[in-house]
């Protein structure tokens, strides 16, 4: 073969592969996409089936209401969903409100067993939740906090403190200190230092650090099915209700869930931007 | 405008420190017994190697770190207890500081807003000060969208706005490359020379304090060495710190024990053969078998032309570097430089003579290092 010949060869090959690159990876993504997404479609499905026809894995199928008559008609479960968002709304403002503090704390001041500190909060992520349940159970019992909104919003910055924390931190110590003090020589008071030119500059990590502490809250089991009984159910609990003694109603299950994880993808759809930028940018340089 | 006046300041980190503030740790003063005064509309250089307490007392002034012990007055207001905001001070800080959300337009109106003054008055400071720092045309972008240069603009004009009795420029130029940096030192004397407000600028860059400052402060470990006029600090060095310190090439220093030969006096250097005259003004204080430290700038050093008394000595490095050649002679251990503008060539080894410029050259205490007048 020629020099020639190999050449044109080589370039064909090359514009095929551009053709076929942009190919592949989108019928990668997909797959993935449908790997990834298919339990969800799943329990989409489900939802719509009668109990009769939850077993087979016919996609046509006659689809019914009946199932969301019967949970959010039959049931209370408008009233877990509103609890549900009352604690993870509320577990997330009170990380924020004491969190933002801690991290400034965290990233400006020099204190004794400073870096221990910051490691126990981020240890309590470490730990299951399973681990602590118990003695936390009899605690509450003992102080009343059992079965009571604050008990669980108190209980849940276990979850929602240590990310927001870390996160925020990171971004309070890419910001100059000198930025602080020019404002404080501009005649602005400590508080208006800290809105005006702190809060704008640690407003990506903190969104999104909140965002994802409030779908952790959100999707929380383990404390609110131990610690709650009947005055205080969030919808994660709720769902386990239509699992009775003779049969499990498949369907209503799928319903609830579907429901549940409505507020999440809005809220994940919304901030897919932020997230990923607001994470990544604080967390590598912290 | 404003006087400065400071009365027997001391400054002391704790042992345990914030981190905001500073990285030194020793329990020692960062500042001891500072006193000095700034007339109004002065423009003063403190000049010192890194750590040396400069960076500290302008800190100071600005209401940063607190005052350990002495008194500050701007004006005639004891300013120890008072609130930054309440200095009347602006400050230019070294990295900057600007707020990256906000437009240089806002940057600088950030402080007036502060102040609730009204939009209009904002607006006539911003056009006033804009044009004065060549920032015109960077007025609606973000301070992430500007070069070094144009960075340390927005923040002297920050500082400046607000027409602040005293202005403090915390090693403005330090960041910058080479060629900004000798335009933007232009600026700020054209700037100073403008507004004429009480200036004072931290360096370590002797040359920014040379050509900036009326006055220049010498610090070093926290002490003042020296205050005086650019000129005075480099004809006149009150000691051997502030001799080597000002002036590039920096000022030869040789220890050198004199001897006594017949009726005259000569400098003799260990390990070399060179040997000169001791200048005459010096021959009352000075004895056989003295040692002293020796200071010459190099271009007081000259390279006789006919026959003196000096011992040849051979040429070490030769450099021609275009506007001056540089010229070293090794004597002992040393090198001894001198520079000339005179359009000359000398090999390596090549021997000559050396005459010191009588009346430039400076004796200094070899244990303390303080200058030994006549």
């Amino acid at each position: 073969m020629s020099n020639h010949q190999q050449l044109t060869d080589s370039s064909k090959n090359k514009s095929i592969l551009k053709i076929l690159e942009p190919i592949g990876r989108n019928l990668g993504l997909t797959l993935f996409a449908m790997f990834a997404l298919f339990p969800l479609v799943w329990m989409v499905i489900c939802a719509f089936k009668s109990d009769a026809q939850m077993y087979n894995t016919v996609f046509v199928f006659q689809p019914t209401l009946e199932n969301f008559r019967a949970v959010l008609i039959g049931t209370d479960y408008f009233k877990a969903f509103f609890q549900n968002l009352v604690v993870a709304g509320g577990a997330v403002i009170i990380t924020v409100i004491a969190g933002v503090p801690c991290a400034y704390a965290l990233a400006r001041y020099n204190f004794k067993k400073k870096e221990d500190v910051a490691f126990q909060i981020l240890s309590f992520k470490f730990a299951p939740e399973i681990m602590v349940i118990l003695p936390i159970f009899l605690i509450f019992q003992k102080v009343g906090l059992y079965d009571t909104f604050f008990g669980l919003i108190w209980v849940y910055q276990l979850i929602t403190m240590p990310l927001l924390i870390w996160v925020v931190r990171g971004y309070f110590e890419d910001i100059s200190v000198e930025v602080e003090q020019a404002a404080q020589l501009d005649g602005y008071t400590w508080y208006e230092v800290f809105f005006k030119t702190l809060v704008p500059l640690i407003k990506p990590g903190m969104v999104a650090a909140a965002l994802l502490a409030f779908i952790f809250a959100w999707n929380s089991f383990t404390f609110p099915l131990i610690l709650s009984g009947f005055k205080i159910q969030t919808i994660t609990i709720t769902a386990l209700r239509y699992i009775a003694s003779d049969t499990v109603h498949y369907g209503q299950v799928a319903v609830a869930s579907t429901i549940a994880v409505l507020p999440e993808v809005i809220v994940a759809l919304f901030i897919q931007k932020h997230l990923v930028r607001g994470l990544s940018f604080g967390a590598v340089k912290g | 405008m404003a006087q400065l006046i400071l009365k027997n300041v001391f400054k002391r980190y704790d042992g345990q420190k914030k981190k905001m503030f500073q990285k030194k740790k020793e329990n020692d003063f960062a500042v001891k017994d500072v006193s000095y005064e700034c007339k109004d509309g002065e423009f003063i250089g403190i000049l010192g190697p890194s750590g040396c307490g400069k960076s500290t007392s302008l800190r100071m002034m600005a209401g940063l770190e607190d005052i350990t012990a002495g008194e500050m007055y701007i004006g005639d207001v004891l300013i120890n207890d008072l609130q930054p905001k309440d200095r009347n001070i602006g400050l230019a800080f070294e990295d900057y500081a600007l707020y990256p959300p906000l437009t240089v337009y806002e940057n600088l109106a950030f402080n007036m807003r502060a102040k609730k003054k009204s939009e209009q008055e904002i607006k006539k400071a911003i056009d006033y000060v804009a044009p004065l720092m060549k920032i015109d045309d960077l007025l609606n972008m973000k301070p992430p969208a500007l070069s070094g240069g144009q960075k340390q603009r927005v923040n002297i004009a920050r500082a400046i706005v607000r027409r602040p009795g005293l202005l403090l420029l915390d090693e403005p130029l330090s960041h910058l490359d080479g060629k900004m940096r000798q335009q933007l030192r232009q600026e700020i004397k054209r700037m100073h020379h403008e507004i004429k407000c009480t200036t004072i600028i931290v360096t370590h860059d002797q040359m920014e304090a040379m050509s900036l400052a009326d006055r220049i402060i010498i610090m070093k470990d926290g002490e003042i060495q020296q205050i005086g006029t650019p000129l005075e600090v480099y004809d006149d060095p009150a000691n051997e710190f502030v001799a080597g310190f000002i002036g590039e090439p920096p000022m030869n220093l040789m220890s050198s024990t004199i001897e006594k030969q017949g009726q005259k006096f000569m400098f003799t250097f260990e390990g070399s053969l060179l040997q000169v005259e001791v200048p005459r003004r010096y021959n009352k204080i000075v004895k056989d078998q003295m040692k002293v430290t020796l200071g010459v700038r190099p271009v007081d050093v000259l390279i006789a032309k006919e026959e003196v008394s000096s011992t040849p000595v051979p040429v070490a490095v030769y450099e021609n570097l275009g506007d001056e050649r540089r010229i070293s002679v090794r004597v002992g251990e040393m090198l001894l430089s001198m520079t000339t503008p005179d359009d000359v060539y000398y090999e390596a080894g090549q021997k000559v003579q050396l005459i010191f410029h009588e009346e430039r050259t400076h004796l200094f205490d070899p244990e303390t290092g303080e200058r030994i007048r006549v």
